[in-house]
């Protein structure tokens, strides 16, 4: 019974103090893939000890509902516990109360997020469709265009998925920068970004009084940038992706590419608009973390991770 | 061009809806594309029950025939299209992954700041 108390214990801690040390690490995007990991890592590790502990709790309930609550009391209070506190009409009340409220909110949780991907699954179907039936082939890419004078480039996930761009991307962007623009969305289907951006949202929509959950959607769709920003990168070269940002964030055509060249000289400190994900993924372009600090935030990262995953079982056999 | 599969046929239809004016049958959608690709008559006709079902053709029954025509027009889809793509993420039940989300003021005004900073540090190292 201990181990259901510490497990829920440490389920609080992930959920409630570890985003902002966390956000920390992977915001600047030095290190995107074991960043990715460590927020998918916190996610699991506070479910699965929540999980764990809601177990043990409502076992020891089922298996005889007089010793719960005694059993809960020794687990808190020791030898101090005595018959006059568990046995008291109050302390068996309040703890059934607890026991009962905890399941519920985690099947009202679990329902209304299995509701949640079951809409958005339609609706992604309904627009990738939509798409597929309005929009023209571009020739020579699998891309479909939509007549639109604002600049927008997206994809939709599913089978078969889409890559729908406007009218109006096309008049802003090169030719490299648009093989940039396409090497960015076909990376984000291909390592199922969709998946990962969905979930988070869902359980950030689902549950949003839980730190964890709104700062893992935004960290993760952040990251999911990034990690695209890099696959598009190793295809089309930085000058290209940065100059389609640019050109896609302003509306106007990059044509002078000197910008993307501005060297190392640049400081980080001096742009400082991490807070942000579109002038942070540009920070990081223009002037990325050399390998030593890449490394750095690596191994502080796979460190974490690991931890996370390991911990909630050592501390059930410890506590158990 | 050929036909790459059932979606494709779908779309080639739609088109075909949006070009007419009024309601068409499928015996018209037939003779039209057997002009230019080689197509069964029960293919045209599913496809049409299928787009019918998924709530992209209305069809009104004409004798023996079904009349079909688009239940909206391309650019209001495109519209709608848009709209949602458009949305900030949290406005929206579609998973979309933008190359550029959706930005707010301050959001494009620290890009701008960025951009600023970066093009006058190039313009510096030049001189």
């Amino acid at each position: 019974m201990r181990a259901a108390l510490v497990l829920a214990g440490y389920a609080l801690v992930v959920a409630w103090f570890l985003p902002r040390p966390l956000a920390r690490l992977t915001g600047q995007g030095a290190s995107v893939r074991p960043g990715l990991a460590a927020w998918l890592s916190a996610l699991l590790s506070a479910a699965v000890s929540a999980v764990i502990g809601l177990q043990f709790l409502i076992r020891t309930a089922i298996a005889g509902w007089p010793r719960l609550s005694e059993v809960v009391c020794r687990s808190v209070a020791g030898s101090a516990c005595t018959r006059a506190v568990y046995g008291s009409a109050a302390f068996e009340l309040g703890v059934g109360a607890i026991a009962m409220a905890a399941t519920a909110v985690a099947l009202v949780v679990a329902w209304r997020c299995g509701r949640r991907a079951q809409r958005a699954r339609r609706h992604t179907r309904a627009h990738a469709e939509a798409a597929r039936l309005i929009g023209k082939a571009l020739p020579g890419t699998e891309a479909l265009v939509l007549t639109d004078p604002r600049p927008i480039a997206y994809c939709v996930p599913g089978r078969p998925a889409a890559i729908v761009l406007t009218s109006g991307v096309l008049e802003v962007l090169e030719p490299a920068q648009l093989d940039a623009v396409l090497a960015h969305e076909r990376a984000h289907l291909a390592r199922r970004h969709p998946v990962l951006v969905s979930l988070t949202r869902g359980l950030a929509a689902a549950v949003p009084v839980v730190p964890l959950f709104a700062w893992a959607r935004a960290e993760v769709a952040r990251l999911a940038e990034m990690s695209a920003d890099d696959a598009a990168i190793r295809v089309s070269g930085r000058t290209a992706v940065i100059t389609a940002l640019i050109a896609i964030g302003t509306g106007a055509a990059v044509r002078d590419d000197s910008i993307a060249r501005a060297p190392a000289a640049v400081p980080r400190a001096a742009i400082g608009a991490a807070g942000y994900a579109v002038p942070a993924r540009l920070e990081r372009m223009v002037a990325p973390a050399g390998p030593a600090r890449q490394a750095w935030y690596s191994l502080a990262l796979v460190g974490l991770l690991a931890g996370m995953l390991v911990l909630p079982g050592v501390l059930a056999m410890l506590a158990g | 061009m050929g036909l790459r599969g059932f979606g494709d046929l779908e779309a080639v239809v739609m088109r075909r809806l949006w070009d007419h004016d009024g309601p068409v049958t499928v015996r018209e959608v037939f003779e039209e594309l057997r002009q230019d690709r080689a197509i069964a008559y029960t293919t045209v006709m599913s496809t049409m029950d299928n787009l019918h079902r998924k709530g992209w053709l209305s069809r009104v029954k004409d004798g023996k025939a079904y009349r079909y025509s688009a239940v909206a027009s391309r650019e209001e889809y495109s519209a709608r299209l848009m709209r949602e793509a458009m949305a900030e993420a949290d406005d929206t039940e579609a998973v979309l992954s933008h190359f550029l989300a959706h930005m707010d003021s301050a959001e494009s005004d620290a890009l701008r700041a960025v951009l600023l900073r970066l093009t006058r540090k190039t313009g510096e190292n030049a001189q």
